[in-house]
């Protein structure tokens, strides 16, 4: 449950505005369970339980991974089960896909090595560009998709990369490290 | 061989899919979508149907070869919309406990179909004219005025037909290309109110004429226009709906006043996809018609329906289109018709569901998502498109803000939730909760900037504190006002109503 902090209201996990009042459900800064009882503490008198804690999880500890890039970071790109690895400088806009005789579009990081025909990755996959110290990733209009930990991106939507994140080419999958 | 849809689209697999993953996907989403997992669930029972057919053709060599060839080729070539869906957060955290999850479901035209489509759509137009006694007087002649200039409006590949009714039903003008308007303006002015509302009288009429002209050229459409209470064939008007809606004719309701039953006409119109408008003053009917009119024009693909297959654990538990036209939604059955999808405007709707205590830890699916539709002029019938939404169960903390879109939409639809609210503690006697909400309600649409509607909200508090109960023209203000927040396109026209019915 997560206590509305002004009304007390009890709203379900993943609800964004109170059932009740109407206003915005701030997620705690971290939002384990203890903070949700200590907003409740705050608002309701009766001592409440958690009923569950979760792994530890102290407050500083980096999730997700920074989404900064120094200015001479390099990208570590980990793929499958981690035998093979591939180091990307990061510039204005790289296309990745695969090579192929058949057409003149070369990617800018041809991804053939890792197994990218077996695993449907597209002549041009997907476009990591860098927007001052970020890295934004899209799928350039892919057949099988690129994934970013898990979902899957629509067409020409960038979305930020950070250090950890997983992406998937089609069937490829790819660990990112900053480093 | 006839094949209506894309079936390397319906399984999720690529072109270049082999025997192996053809059968793996199928199995999959057989898995998910059998029948006997979905009991009641006409949504699933529809993609389950799909994905057979598909399966069926492409492990078939002749008939999948056939596809490749023939088919298929110009299928790739052709996308007439697409489906996006962002969940309001890619990773939920496996809690013991119900969690919620929203859905922001968007239909875009392709691209190429704005530039190509510099041809209007012509529409089969019926107008179903409420004339009881209570329509007598000034509200009469500026509904029949509106009317007039509808037809003045039209093209001569248009088609109009005029019902009207009170205890029963007359046609006034029976489906007709609108060449003699003269004459169809006489006929439009002999119009006399008297006697009582019985709306399923004036609706068969009316969904009789234009089913007469219903075809894949044009786009149909019943406009309603009534300023009273219907009793008794409530169920039957609802069942001709469901008619109408098969044979690819969307019911708008227009309700003038404040004397309407607002939950019958809201019903009425979602089970054919269409929407209810509040018009406070006659004064505004021809600006409605002309939106209407206008709206169907721009129209690319018709009878568009979405199904919703949730997974057998998660339940689907609100849908609301957000634009256009702002409506709550029918999920009873999870097939939803949209009525139409415009050229220029994107199709966007919330869906919000519930996520079973104790999931797993794992990538899983949560809902797949089909929309159909017809796209005009016979180019195409039953285009599809799919999207299968997945998210992570995780023990691992997200702090990822929601998407932008999902909050702001979210932001208003809680606000017609509390009206929603207000009403219901209302109905069951709870003055002090309803006023509570209304109170509440009037807070945040202040905070909000909508000061007007925040001082109506005011008001209605205070007066249901007093005489337990809203006044009629409160009520629907309040109701169809926060519902047109919704959308700000929308809301544009819905406020400058607003402040023309309440020029002195």
């Amino acid at each position: 449950m997560m206590i509305c902090s002004e009304c007390g209201h009890k709203n379900r996990i993943g609800m964004l505005y109170c059932e009740e009042c109407g206003r915005t459900l701030k997620p705690s800064p971290v939002d384990t369970t203890e903070d949700i009882v200590a907003v409740a503490a705050q608002e309701v008198p009766q001592p409440v339980v958690p009923y569950r804690k979760l792994a530890v999880t102290p407050p500083e500890l980096k999730i997700r991974g920074t989404a900064h890039l120094n200015d001479n970071s390099w990208l570590m790109f980990n793929f499958g089960d981690g035998e093979k690895t591939l180091d990307v400088k990061p510039a204005r806009r790289l296309i990745f896909g695969r090579a192929d005789n058949t057409s003149p579009l070369k990617p800018d990081v041809d991804l053939s090595p890792y197994g990218a025909l077996e695993k449907g990755v597209s002549r041009h996959h997907a476009v990591l560009e860098l927007k001052e110290d970020t890295l934004v990733l899209s799928d350039a209009g892919s057949s099988n998709g690129t994934y970013l930990n898990g979902q899957r991106l629509a067409p020409n939507q960038p979305r930020v990369l950070r250090d950890g994140d997983e992406v998937k080419f089609g069937k490829l999958v790819a660990h990112i490290h900053f480093k | 061989m006839d094949v209506p849809f894309d079936p390397y689209t319906i399984l999720g697999i690529s072109r270049s899919a082999t025997d192996d993953e053809i059968r793996k996907a199928y199995r999959r989403l057989a898995q998910r979508l059998h029948p006997d997992k979905n009991p009641n669930n006409l949504g699933a029972e529809m993609q389950f149907r799909d994905v057979n057919l598909a399966h069926n053709l492409l492990t078939d060599p002749i008939s999948k070869r056939d596809y490749d060839l023939f088919i298929g080729a110009d299928n790739h070539q052709d996308t007439y919309f697409t489906l996006r869906v962002t969940p309001s957060k890619r990773a939920v955290l496996d809690l013991p406990e119900e969690q919620v999850i929203y859905l922001l479901a968007e239909i875009f035209p392709a691209p190429q179909v704005g530039e190509g489509q510099r041809k209007e759509t012509h529409v089969n137009l019926t107008l179903v004219l409420d004339i009881s006694n209570s329509m007598k007087g000034s509200r009469m002649e500026r509904v029949k005025i509106a009317a007039q200039r509808l037809v003045e409006d039209l093209s001569p590949e248009d088609v109009i037909s005029v019902v009207v009714f009170n205890d029963r039903a007359a046609v006034i003008i029976p489906a007709t290309n609108p060449t003699d308007k003269p004459s169809l303006r006489a006929r439009i002015s002999m119009i006399a109110p008297s006697g009582g509302t019985e709306i399923y009288q004036g609706l068969v009429a009316g969904v009789q004429q234009n089913r007469a002209f219903s075809d894949t050229k044009r786009i149909n459409s019943v406009i309603l226009l009534t300023d009273g209470h219907t009793f008794g064939d409530q169920e039957n008007c609802l069942t001709l709906a469901k008619q109408a809606v098969e044979q690819g004719i969307v019911i708008s309701a227009m309700g003038l006043g404040s004397d309407w039953n607002d939950e019958f006409l809201d019903k009425l119109a979602s089970t054919t996809g269409g929407a209810t408008s509040y018009i406070n003053s006659a004064d505004m009917v021809l600006r409605f018609f002309h939106d209407h009119v206008r709206t169907l024009s721009n129209a690319f693909a018709e009878r568009l329906q979405i199904t919703i297959a949730p997974d057998p654990d998660i339940r689907l538990e609100m849908a609301f289109r957000l634009s256009p036209n702002p409506q709550p939604l029918l999920i009873d059955d999870h097939v939803i018709p949209l009525s139409s999808l415009q050229a220029n405007r994107p199709i966007s709707l919330l869906l919000q569901f519930t996520l079973p205590p104790g999931m797993q830890k794992a990538f899983r699916t949560v809902a797949r998502l089909v929309v159909s539709g017809d796209i005009m002029q016979n180019r195409r019938p039953h285009f599809k498109a799919v999207s299968d939404v997945s998210l992570e169960v995780t023990d691992r903390v997200q702090n990822d803000e929601p998407p932008t879109a999902i909050m702001e939409a979210l932001s208003k639809l809680t606000l017609y939730r509390l009206q929603e609210k207000a009403r219901e503690a209302l109905e069951k006697g709870n003055i002090e909760e309803a006023t509570k909400r209304l109170n509440n309600l009037a807070t945040r649409l202040l905070e909000m900037g909508q000061t007007e509607l925040a001082q109506a909200t005011l008001s209605e508090a205070q007066r249901v504190a007093q005489t337990r109960a809203l006044s009629a023209q409160g009520k629907m203000t309040i109701k169809y006002q926060t519902r047109a927040l919704v959308s700000p396109l929308d809301l544009d026209t819905a406020l400058t109503n607003y402040i023309a019915t309440n020029d002195p």
